[in-house]
């Protein structure tokens, strides 16, 4: 059974387009919902807790039709909103052990699965603080807290590792990864971050403007992504680039090198032939950044890709920018 | 040989499923306003929040316990207490700064907080949170409304010379106290929680409501005595502070203090009482106008 399922759905904020008719299937495991800021990530989410009314199509979420039972819905999910949330001057046991009553749990199980779940996420003595006293990271592991305290059999993740320094993000990806795996519970994890999304996730949508760019298994995704080479030939400029995709290679500036598809034999022929130095030359495996950022360079060029990708021209692909 | 005892025991600490049971709307909705009790009241919160609800419940009930206490090791010598009206009448100034303060508490942080963001995504409607907090408001305005006076009525019921004599003399009084303390208690509450509604700082809406409420009560003075106009009695409806008083004067039969306002327009309790209901019932459209289009 689909974990979530979304028909067609739109939303339109004033002038802005949040969503349009998008269909997305989610799976159980943990998914990636991946778009750059503003892309409609937030906005799904929403609309999946019922939280706002779709302008149409529909969502459904553990089976229930989110329009007719949100109240439903709610109750079998847990949320980790974006951004802060939470109340200052509060303990961090006494409110998971509120938001536990809230999800239905009786006073006393409330506050000692409050204690359980801080436990797990690594609030421990630190669950009798008042959580304004918190640092970010801390208050997202609350936030967790708060989302898993009820037991909910899917969790919605809104960027978890936001503000989070290196040490805190590999702490949540971790227990993102925990939760998934020993708890059993499906999580749909939405960030900008890709490379949480790969560390973390079994399969992922990209949405951009408001559109899904593609939906699958990240292997699935990140292999439409032809594997290529990182050069360094002459002075990477914009001599180069021309000679390079005149000799029908698709080449793009990444940083300080520049990203080859095609016979590295090219490569070295056209270095020859210029006498350019080719002081570096190595393979790059397919990933879901540039998957990413080719079908958002597509869909900004032109019309949105379709849901599940496939491989073009290597021209078309990776296209070339100067 | 005896079976050897375990040295300890050894605790899985692993993550649970919960497999106990859930309750309805009735728990969640509770849960909010017990959780409004406290944080009105500061428990479980540093002491400075404190300092105001436990002060102006020290105030309400200390001269009750002081008289009652001086009863109980004098006797009747003492004599009589204010009257329950009189008291009643401090206990209502008490009440509005309780409510001004106790109302923004409630509403403002949440919003503030955006702890919304999380109350709103679990099973709980606009209603079931409105519900609560209105709740909440009513149970400690109303125990400084009516505690404090039901308190009076039995310390002077007990030490009475016969306590069956008082309570027959006297049973009326109790159903006063029990109604103006009620009607009090609903007043203020809908006032408070909808000029909270209405902003998200705490500090605004406490300055706000106490400005109205004494705002009102000047002008309808400086109207009253000051200008001459046909019908200028009936501005004795504007002044928001002053309608409590009078409509627990009226019930009391205290009479209202002779060349004020109320006492030269000519109005009685009922008048004041459907004021207040006027007052609260659009307190109320604007709490639920603004709570219902709350977002999450």
């Amino acid at each position: 059974m689909l974990v979530a399922e979304v028909e067609g759905l739109s939303k339109r904020y004033g002038t802005v387009q949040a969503l349009d008719r998008v269909d997305v299937a989610i799976e159980p495991g943990c998914t990636g919902l991946v778009g750059s800021n503003g892309a409609g990530k937030s906005t799904l989410i929403k609309l999946l807790l019922g939280l706002l009314a779709p302008d149409q199509g529909r969502a459904a979420v553990l089976g229930y039709d989110v329009a007719t039972e949100p109240l439903a819905v709610r109750g079998r999910v847990g949320y980790l909103p974006e951004g802060a949330c939470l109340p200052g001057d509060v303990t961090a046991a006494d409110f998971v052990a509120f938001m536990a009553q809230l999800g239905g749990l009786p006073p006393r199980p409330a506050r000692e699965r409050a204690a359980e779940v801080c436990y797990q996420v690594g609030l421990d003595e630190e669950r009798y603080r008042a959580v304004g006293g918190f640092s970010t990271g801390m208050q997202q592991r609350v936030k967790l807290a708060v989302a898993l305290v009820h037991d909910p059999s899917l969790l919605l993740l809104d960027e978890p590792t936001d503000g989070m320094d290196p040490q805190g993000r590999e702490d949540m990806l971790e227990l993102i990864a925990r939760i998934r795996d020993e708890l059993g519970i499906d999580v749909l994890v939405s960030t900008h971050l890709l490379g949480d999304v790969e560390r973390v996730c079994d399969r992922v949508v990209m949405v951009h403007a408001g559109q899904v760019l593609a939906q699958g298994s990240i292997t699935e995704i990140a292999g439409t992504t032809e594997p290529g080479f990182g050069i360094q030939l002459g002075d990477n400029g914009p001599e180069v680039l021309a000679a390079l995709h005149t000799a029908g290679l698709a080449v793009r500036p990444s940083g300080e090198e520049l990203l080859v598809q095609g016979s590295s034999d090219l490569v070295r022929d056209v270095a020859a032939e210029r006498g350019w130095p080719l002081r570096r030359l190595v393979p790059r495996a397919p990933s879901l950044e540039e998957t990413f950022l080719r079908l958002q360079a597509a869909a900004q060029g032109g019309p949105p890709a379709p849901a599940v990708p496939q491989p073009d021209t290597p021209e078309a692909a990776w296209g070339v920018r100067r | 040989m005896t079976e050897a005892t375990p040295a300890g025991t050894i605790y899985d600490r692993g993550y649970r499923h919960y497999e106990g049971p859930r309750e309805g709307r009735g728990r969640r909705v509770r849960a909010i306003a017990v959780a409004g009790v406290r944080r009105v009241l500061g428990l479980k919160r540093n002491w400075k929040t404190k300092v105001v609800p436990f002060g102006l419940l020290v105030l309400a009930f200390g001269p009750v316990f002081a008289f009652i206490g001086a009863r109980v090791l004098v006797g009747e010598a003492v004599g009589e207490f204010l009257g329950y009206g009189r008291y009643l009448r401090v206990v209502a100034g008490l009440l509005l700064l309780f409510a001004a303060t106790a109302g923004p508490e409630l509403l403002c942080p949440d919003r503030r907080q955006n702890v919304l963001a999380l109350i709103f995504t679990r099973p709980v409607t606009r209603a079931d949170y409105l519900l609560a907090k209105l709740a909440a408001l009513l149970a400690v305005v109303g125990l400084i409304a009516l505690v404090p006076l039901v308190v009076l009525f039995v310390g002077n019921t007990l030490t009475a010379d016969s306590a069956a004599t008082y309570l027959r003399q006297n049973l009326d009084d109790l159903g006063r106290i029990l109604l103006a303390g009620s009607v009090l208690t609903v007043f203020y509450s809908l006032v408070a929680l909808a000029a909270a509604s209405l902003t998200d700082r705490r500090a605004v809406a406490t300055a706000g409501l106490l400005g109205v409420f004494l705002g009102t009560s000047a002008l309808a003075n400086i109207l009253f005595f000051t200008a001459r106009f046909d019908g200028r009695r009936w501005v004795a409806f504007l002044s928001l502070s002053g309608l409590p008083g009078r409509f627990v004067d009226w019930l009391f039969g205290d009479g209202f203090d002779p060349g004020t306002l109320a006492d030269q327009a000519g109005f009685t309790g009922p008048g004041y009482l459907v004021a207040m209901a006027v007052v609260a019932a659009a307190a109320a459209a604007i709490l639920t106008w603004r709570v219902l289009r709350l977002r999450a």
